[in-house]
C-alpha cells in the first residue's frame, strides 16, 4: 500500500516527484480560513493587489476563534474579514456556528482522497475521514486561493500501531497524551501519521477525530486514520507493508489515564501522578474535545451533582448542531443545574481571544490540545491537559482526580 | 550595515540566543494576533511572556540562535512577520515546527535547520551562504544543509506572494 500522503499528493499532482523528501506542488480543493487570520488574509489581498480568487465557492471563512469577541479592536479586525469574505463571494459561517474542523467535518468537506488547507494548525483534524489537510499560514493560503495550488515537502510515513486495550476510563485523548510523552517530534516532525491497530479500528468517530486533531502536537504534517464503525465511507485499510518505513508499536494494554502538565502536550503523565492538584478552572470543549461524545461524557459525571464550590466550569460545544444535539438530549440542562456556564459554539476560551481568561495563579484542568505559557491569554496561569471524563470529576472534586474516583 | 545582503547571498548577523521549546504562541500571543494585521505593532510584543523586554533589545540584522525545537504549534504566520518586524533576518534552530517553518520561508525569513551543534553565544557576529550552506563565526566555518534550489528562488523574490506576483501565477492550472 503506496501511504495515504503520497496517493492523494499524486492525484493532485502539478509538478515535481511525490517522493519523500522532494519538493512538489499541487492542486487544492478546499480552502478555509479561521477568523484569527482572516484579517490578515484580507491585508495581503491588498497589499499585493490581488482580485480574484479562483474558485470563491471552494472558500470558507470561519468565525469561531472570538464568538463574543472580548476587545474593540478584535470585533473591528472580524468586520474587516467578514467584509472581505462577504465582498469576494466567499462561504461566511459566523460566529455560532462552530470550530471550523468540526463545521466542515459536518459538512463532509473532508472527503477521503481529498486535499484541504486550512489557515489553522489543527486543520490535519481532517485526517480521520483519510482527507490530506493541511494547516497553512495565511500567505500560504492566499497563494492557494489566487493560483489553485500549494508547494509542499512530500513526508515520509510513520505508522503507529496500538497493541492491545486500555483501561477502562482511557480514552483517545489520554492515549495521545501517552503517545507525545513517548515519541513527540523526534519520531513524528515532518511525517505523516498513519494509525492502525484494533483499538483504533473500534473507535468512534468522535473519538477517532481526536487522535487525528492532536497529530500537529506530536509534529506531525498529516495523519490518516483507519476505517471503524459510524465512519465515513470509502476509507482505506490500513495496514504497514512488510517494507514500511518506521512504525511505533504503541503498547496500551491497560494504559491508565494520562494529564500534561503545565507547558508542553508531551510532558504528559500517569493522572495519578498529579491527583490531588487544586483547580480553579474547568474548561471542556475545542477541536480536541468539544463534540457530542465528549460534553455526554461530562454530563454523565456531573448529572444530579453541585460542582466543587472553588470550580468555575466553562462547556463550549464545538458546533450549532453539537449545541443543538446537547440540548436535546438534556446534556446542557443538566451541565447548568449542576453549575456550569455553558458558552456559544466555538473555539470557546482556546487561544485568549475571548472568555473565560484565567486569574493570575490559577490552575485550570482543560480538554484542550496546547497547554503552553499564556495559552489562554494569562502567562501567570497554569494548563493542565486531559480527558472530559477526567474534566468532569476535576470540576465536582476541585482537584485533579485520582484514577480510582474515576466511574 | 549587517543583515542588508540579499536573500541567497552570504549575509552577517549578530546572535541572539532563545532557550528551550519555544511554540508560536511564545512569539506571539493569540490576543495580540487577533488584534491586529500590523506586523510592526505584533513585533513589540515579540516572545514577551518568554522573555520580558526582549523584543526591545532587537536590531534590524540579528539572528536568533535557539537550542530546541522552533515555533512549534499554532499556524500563525504572525509570528514569522512579527520576527521580521522586530528586525530579526535569521533564525537557527535544531529544528522547527512544520507550519512556522514554511511560513519563514514564505515570508522570506531563512529558518536553518539542524544546528544544534554550532557553539554561538550571544552576541557573536555570524555570517553564512545559504546556497553553499556554509556558517561562519569565532573563526571557525561550520555545515548545514544547502537550501533547496526553490526555496532560494522564493527567498530571491521576496517571498511566496511576491513570487507569485513576479512569475505571474495568478492564472491557476489547466
Amino acid at each position: 500500500m503506496t501511504p495515504l500522503v503520497e496517493q492523494i499528493m499524486s492525484s493532485h499532482r502539478v509538478a515535481g516527484e511525490i517522493r519523500p523528501g522532494r519538493l512538489a506542488t499541487v492542486r487544492v480543493d478546499r480552502i478555509y480560513i479561521q477568523d484569527g487570520n482572516a484579517p490578515t488574509v484580507a491585508r495581503l489581498f491588498q497589499e499585493f493587489g490581488f482580485d480574484r480568487i479562483l474558485y470563491p465557492e471552494r472558500v470558507g471563512v470561519f468565525f469561531d476563534h472570538s464568538v463574543l469577541s472580548p476587545t474593540a479592536a478584535i470585533s473591528t479586525r472580524l468586520r474587516e474579514a467578514e467584509q472581505f469574505a462577504r465582498a469576494h463571494g466567499l462561504h461566511v459561517l459566523r460566529g455560532g456556528e462552530g470550530i471550523s474542523h468540526i463545521v466542515a467535518a459536518e459538512a463532509g468537506w473532508f472527503e477521503p482522497g481529498s486535499l484541504i488547507v486550512g489557515t489553522d494548525s489543527h486543520t490535519c483534524t481532517g485526517g480521520v475521514t483519510q482527507s490530506l489537510a493541511l494547516g497553512l499560514g495565511a500567505s500560504d493560503v492566499v497563494g492557494a486561493m489566487v493560483t489553485g495550488w500549494v508547494w509542499v515537502r512530500v513526508p515520509e510515513t510513520v505508522w503507529v500501531r496500538t497493541v492491545g486495550r486500555p483501561g477502562p476510563h482511557t480514552t483517545a485523548k489520554d492515549v495521545m497524551l501517552f503517545l507525545l510523552s513517548r515519541h513527540a517530534h523526534d519520531t513524528f516532525l515532518y511525517r505523516s501519521m498513519q494509525w492502525c491497530g484494533d483499538w483504533v479500528e473500534s473507535l468512534s468517530p468522535d473519538a477517532a477525530a481526536t487522535l487525528a486533531n492532536m497529530a500537529v502536537e506530536c509534529g506531525a504534517k498529516c495523519v490518516f486514520l483507519p476505517p471503524g464503525p459510524g465512519r465515513t465511507e470509502g476509507l482505506q485499510p490500513i495496514r504497514p507493508p512488510a517494507d514500511a518505513g518506521p512504525v511505533v508499536d504503541l503498547d496500551i494494554t491497560g494504559l491508565p489515564p494520562y494529564v500534561a502538565r503545565p507547558g508542553l502536550p508531551q510532558d504528559a503523565v500517569e493522572l495519578d501522578l498529579c491527583a490531588g492538584q487544586p483547580l480553579q478552572y474547568v474548561f471542556v470543549g475545542t477541536c480536541t474535545n468539544g463534540r457530542l461524545e465528549d460534553i455526554a461524557a461530562v454530563a454523565a459525571v456531573v448529572e444530579g451533582r453541585r460542582l466543587h464550590d472553588s470550580v468555575h466550569l466553562v462547556v463550549t460545544p464545538g458546533s450549532r448542531q453539537i449545541y443543538l444535539d446537547c440540548l436535546r438530549l438534556g446534556y446542557l440542562e443538566t451541565l447548568v443545574r449542576a453549575g456550569a456556564v455553558v458558552s456559544p459554539p466555538g473555539c470557546g476560551a482556546c487561544v485568549g481571544t475571548q472568555g473565560t481568561i484565567p486569574a493570575d495563579g490559577d490552575h485550570v484542568l482543560t480538554t484542550m490540545n496546547r497547554n503552553f505559557k499564556g495559552r489562554m491569554g494569562n502567562p501567570n496561569a497554569k494548563i493542565w491537559l486531559a480527558s472530559p471524563s477526567v474534566a468532569a470529576h476535576a470540576a465536582l472534586l476541585g482537584r485533579i482526580p485520582r484514577t480510582s474516583e474515576l466511574e | 550595515m549587517t543583515g542588508q545582503n540579499p536573500p541567497g547571498l552570504p549575509g552577517r548577523y549578530r546572535v541572539r540566543r532563545v532557550s528551550g521549546v519555544i511554540s508560536t504562541d511564545d512569539l506571539i500571543a493569540g490576543r495580540h494576533k487577533h488584534s491586529t494585521t500590523d506586523a510592526a505593532a505584533l513585533a513589540q510584543h515579540l516572545l514577551e511572556d518568554r522573555m520580558p523586554g526582549f523584543a526591545a533589545t532587537v536590531r534590524t540584522g540579528d539572528a536568533i540562535v535557539a537550542d530546541a525545537i522552533f515555533g512549534i504549534g499554532s499556524s500563525r504566520e504572525q509570528a514569522v512577520s512579527a520576527l521580521l518586524a522586530a528586525g530579526i533576518r535569521l533564525v537557527i534552530a535544531p529544528a522547527y515546527g512544520r507550519i512556522f517553518f514554511r511560513n519563514c520561508w514564505n515570508l522570506g525569513l531563512p529558518a536553518i535547520d539542524g544546528c544544534a551543534k554550532f557553539p554561538l553565544a550571544e552576541g557573536d557576529e555570524l555570517e553564512v551562504d545559504l546556497s553553499t550552506g556554509r556558517l561562519w563565526a569565532r573563526g571557525n566555518c561550520w555545515h548545514f544543509g544547502a537550501v533547496p534550489r526553490e526555496m532560494l528562488q522564493l527567498l530571491d523574490a521576496g517571498g511566496l506572494l511576491p513570487y507569485i506576483q513576479k512569475m505571474d501565477l495568478t492564472h491557476g492550472f489547466t
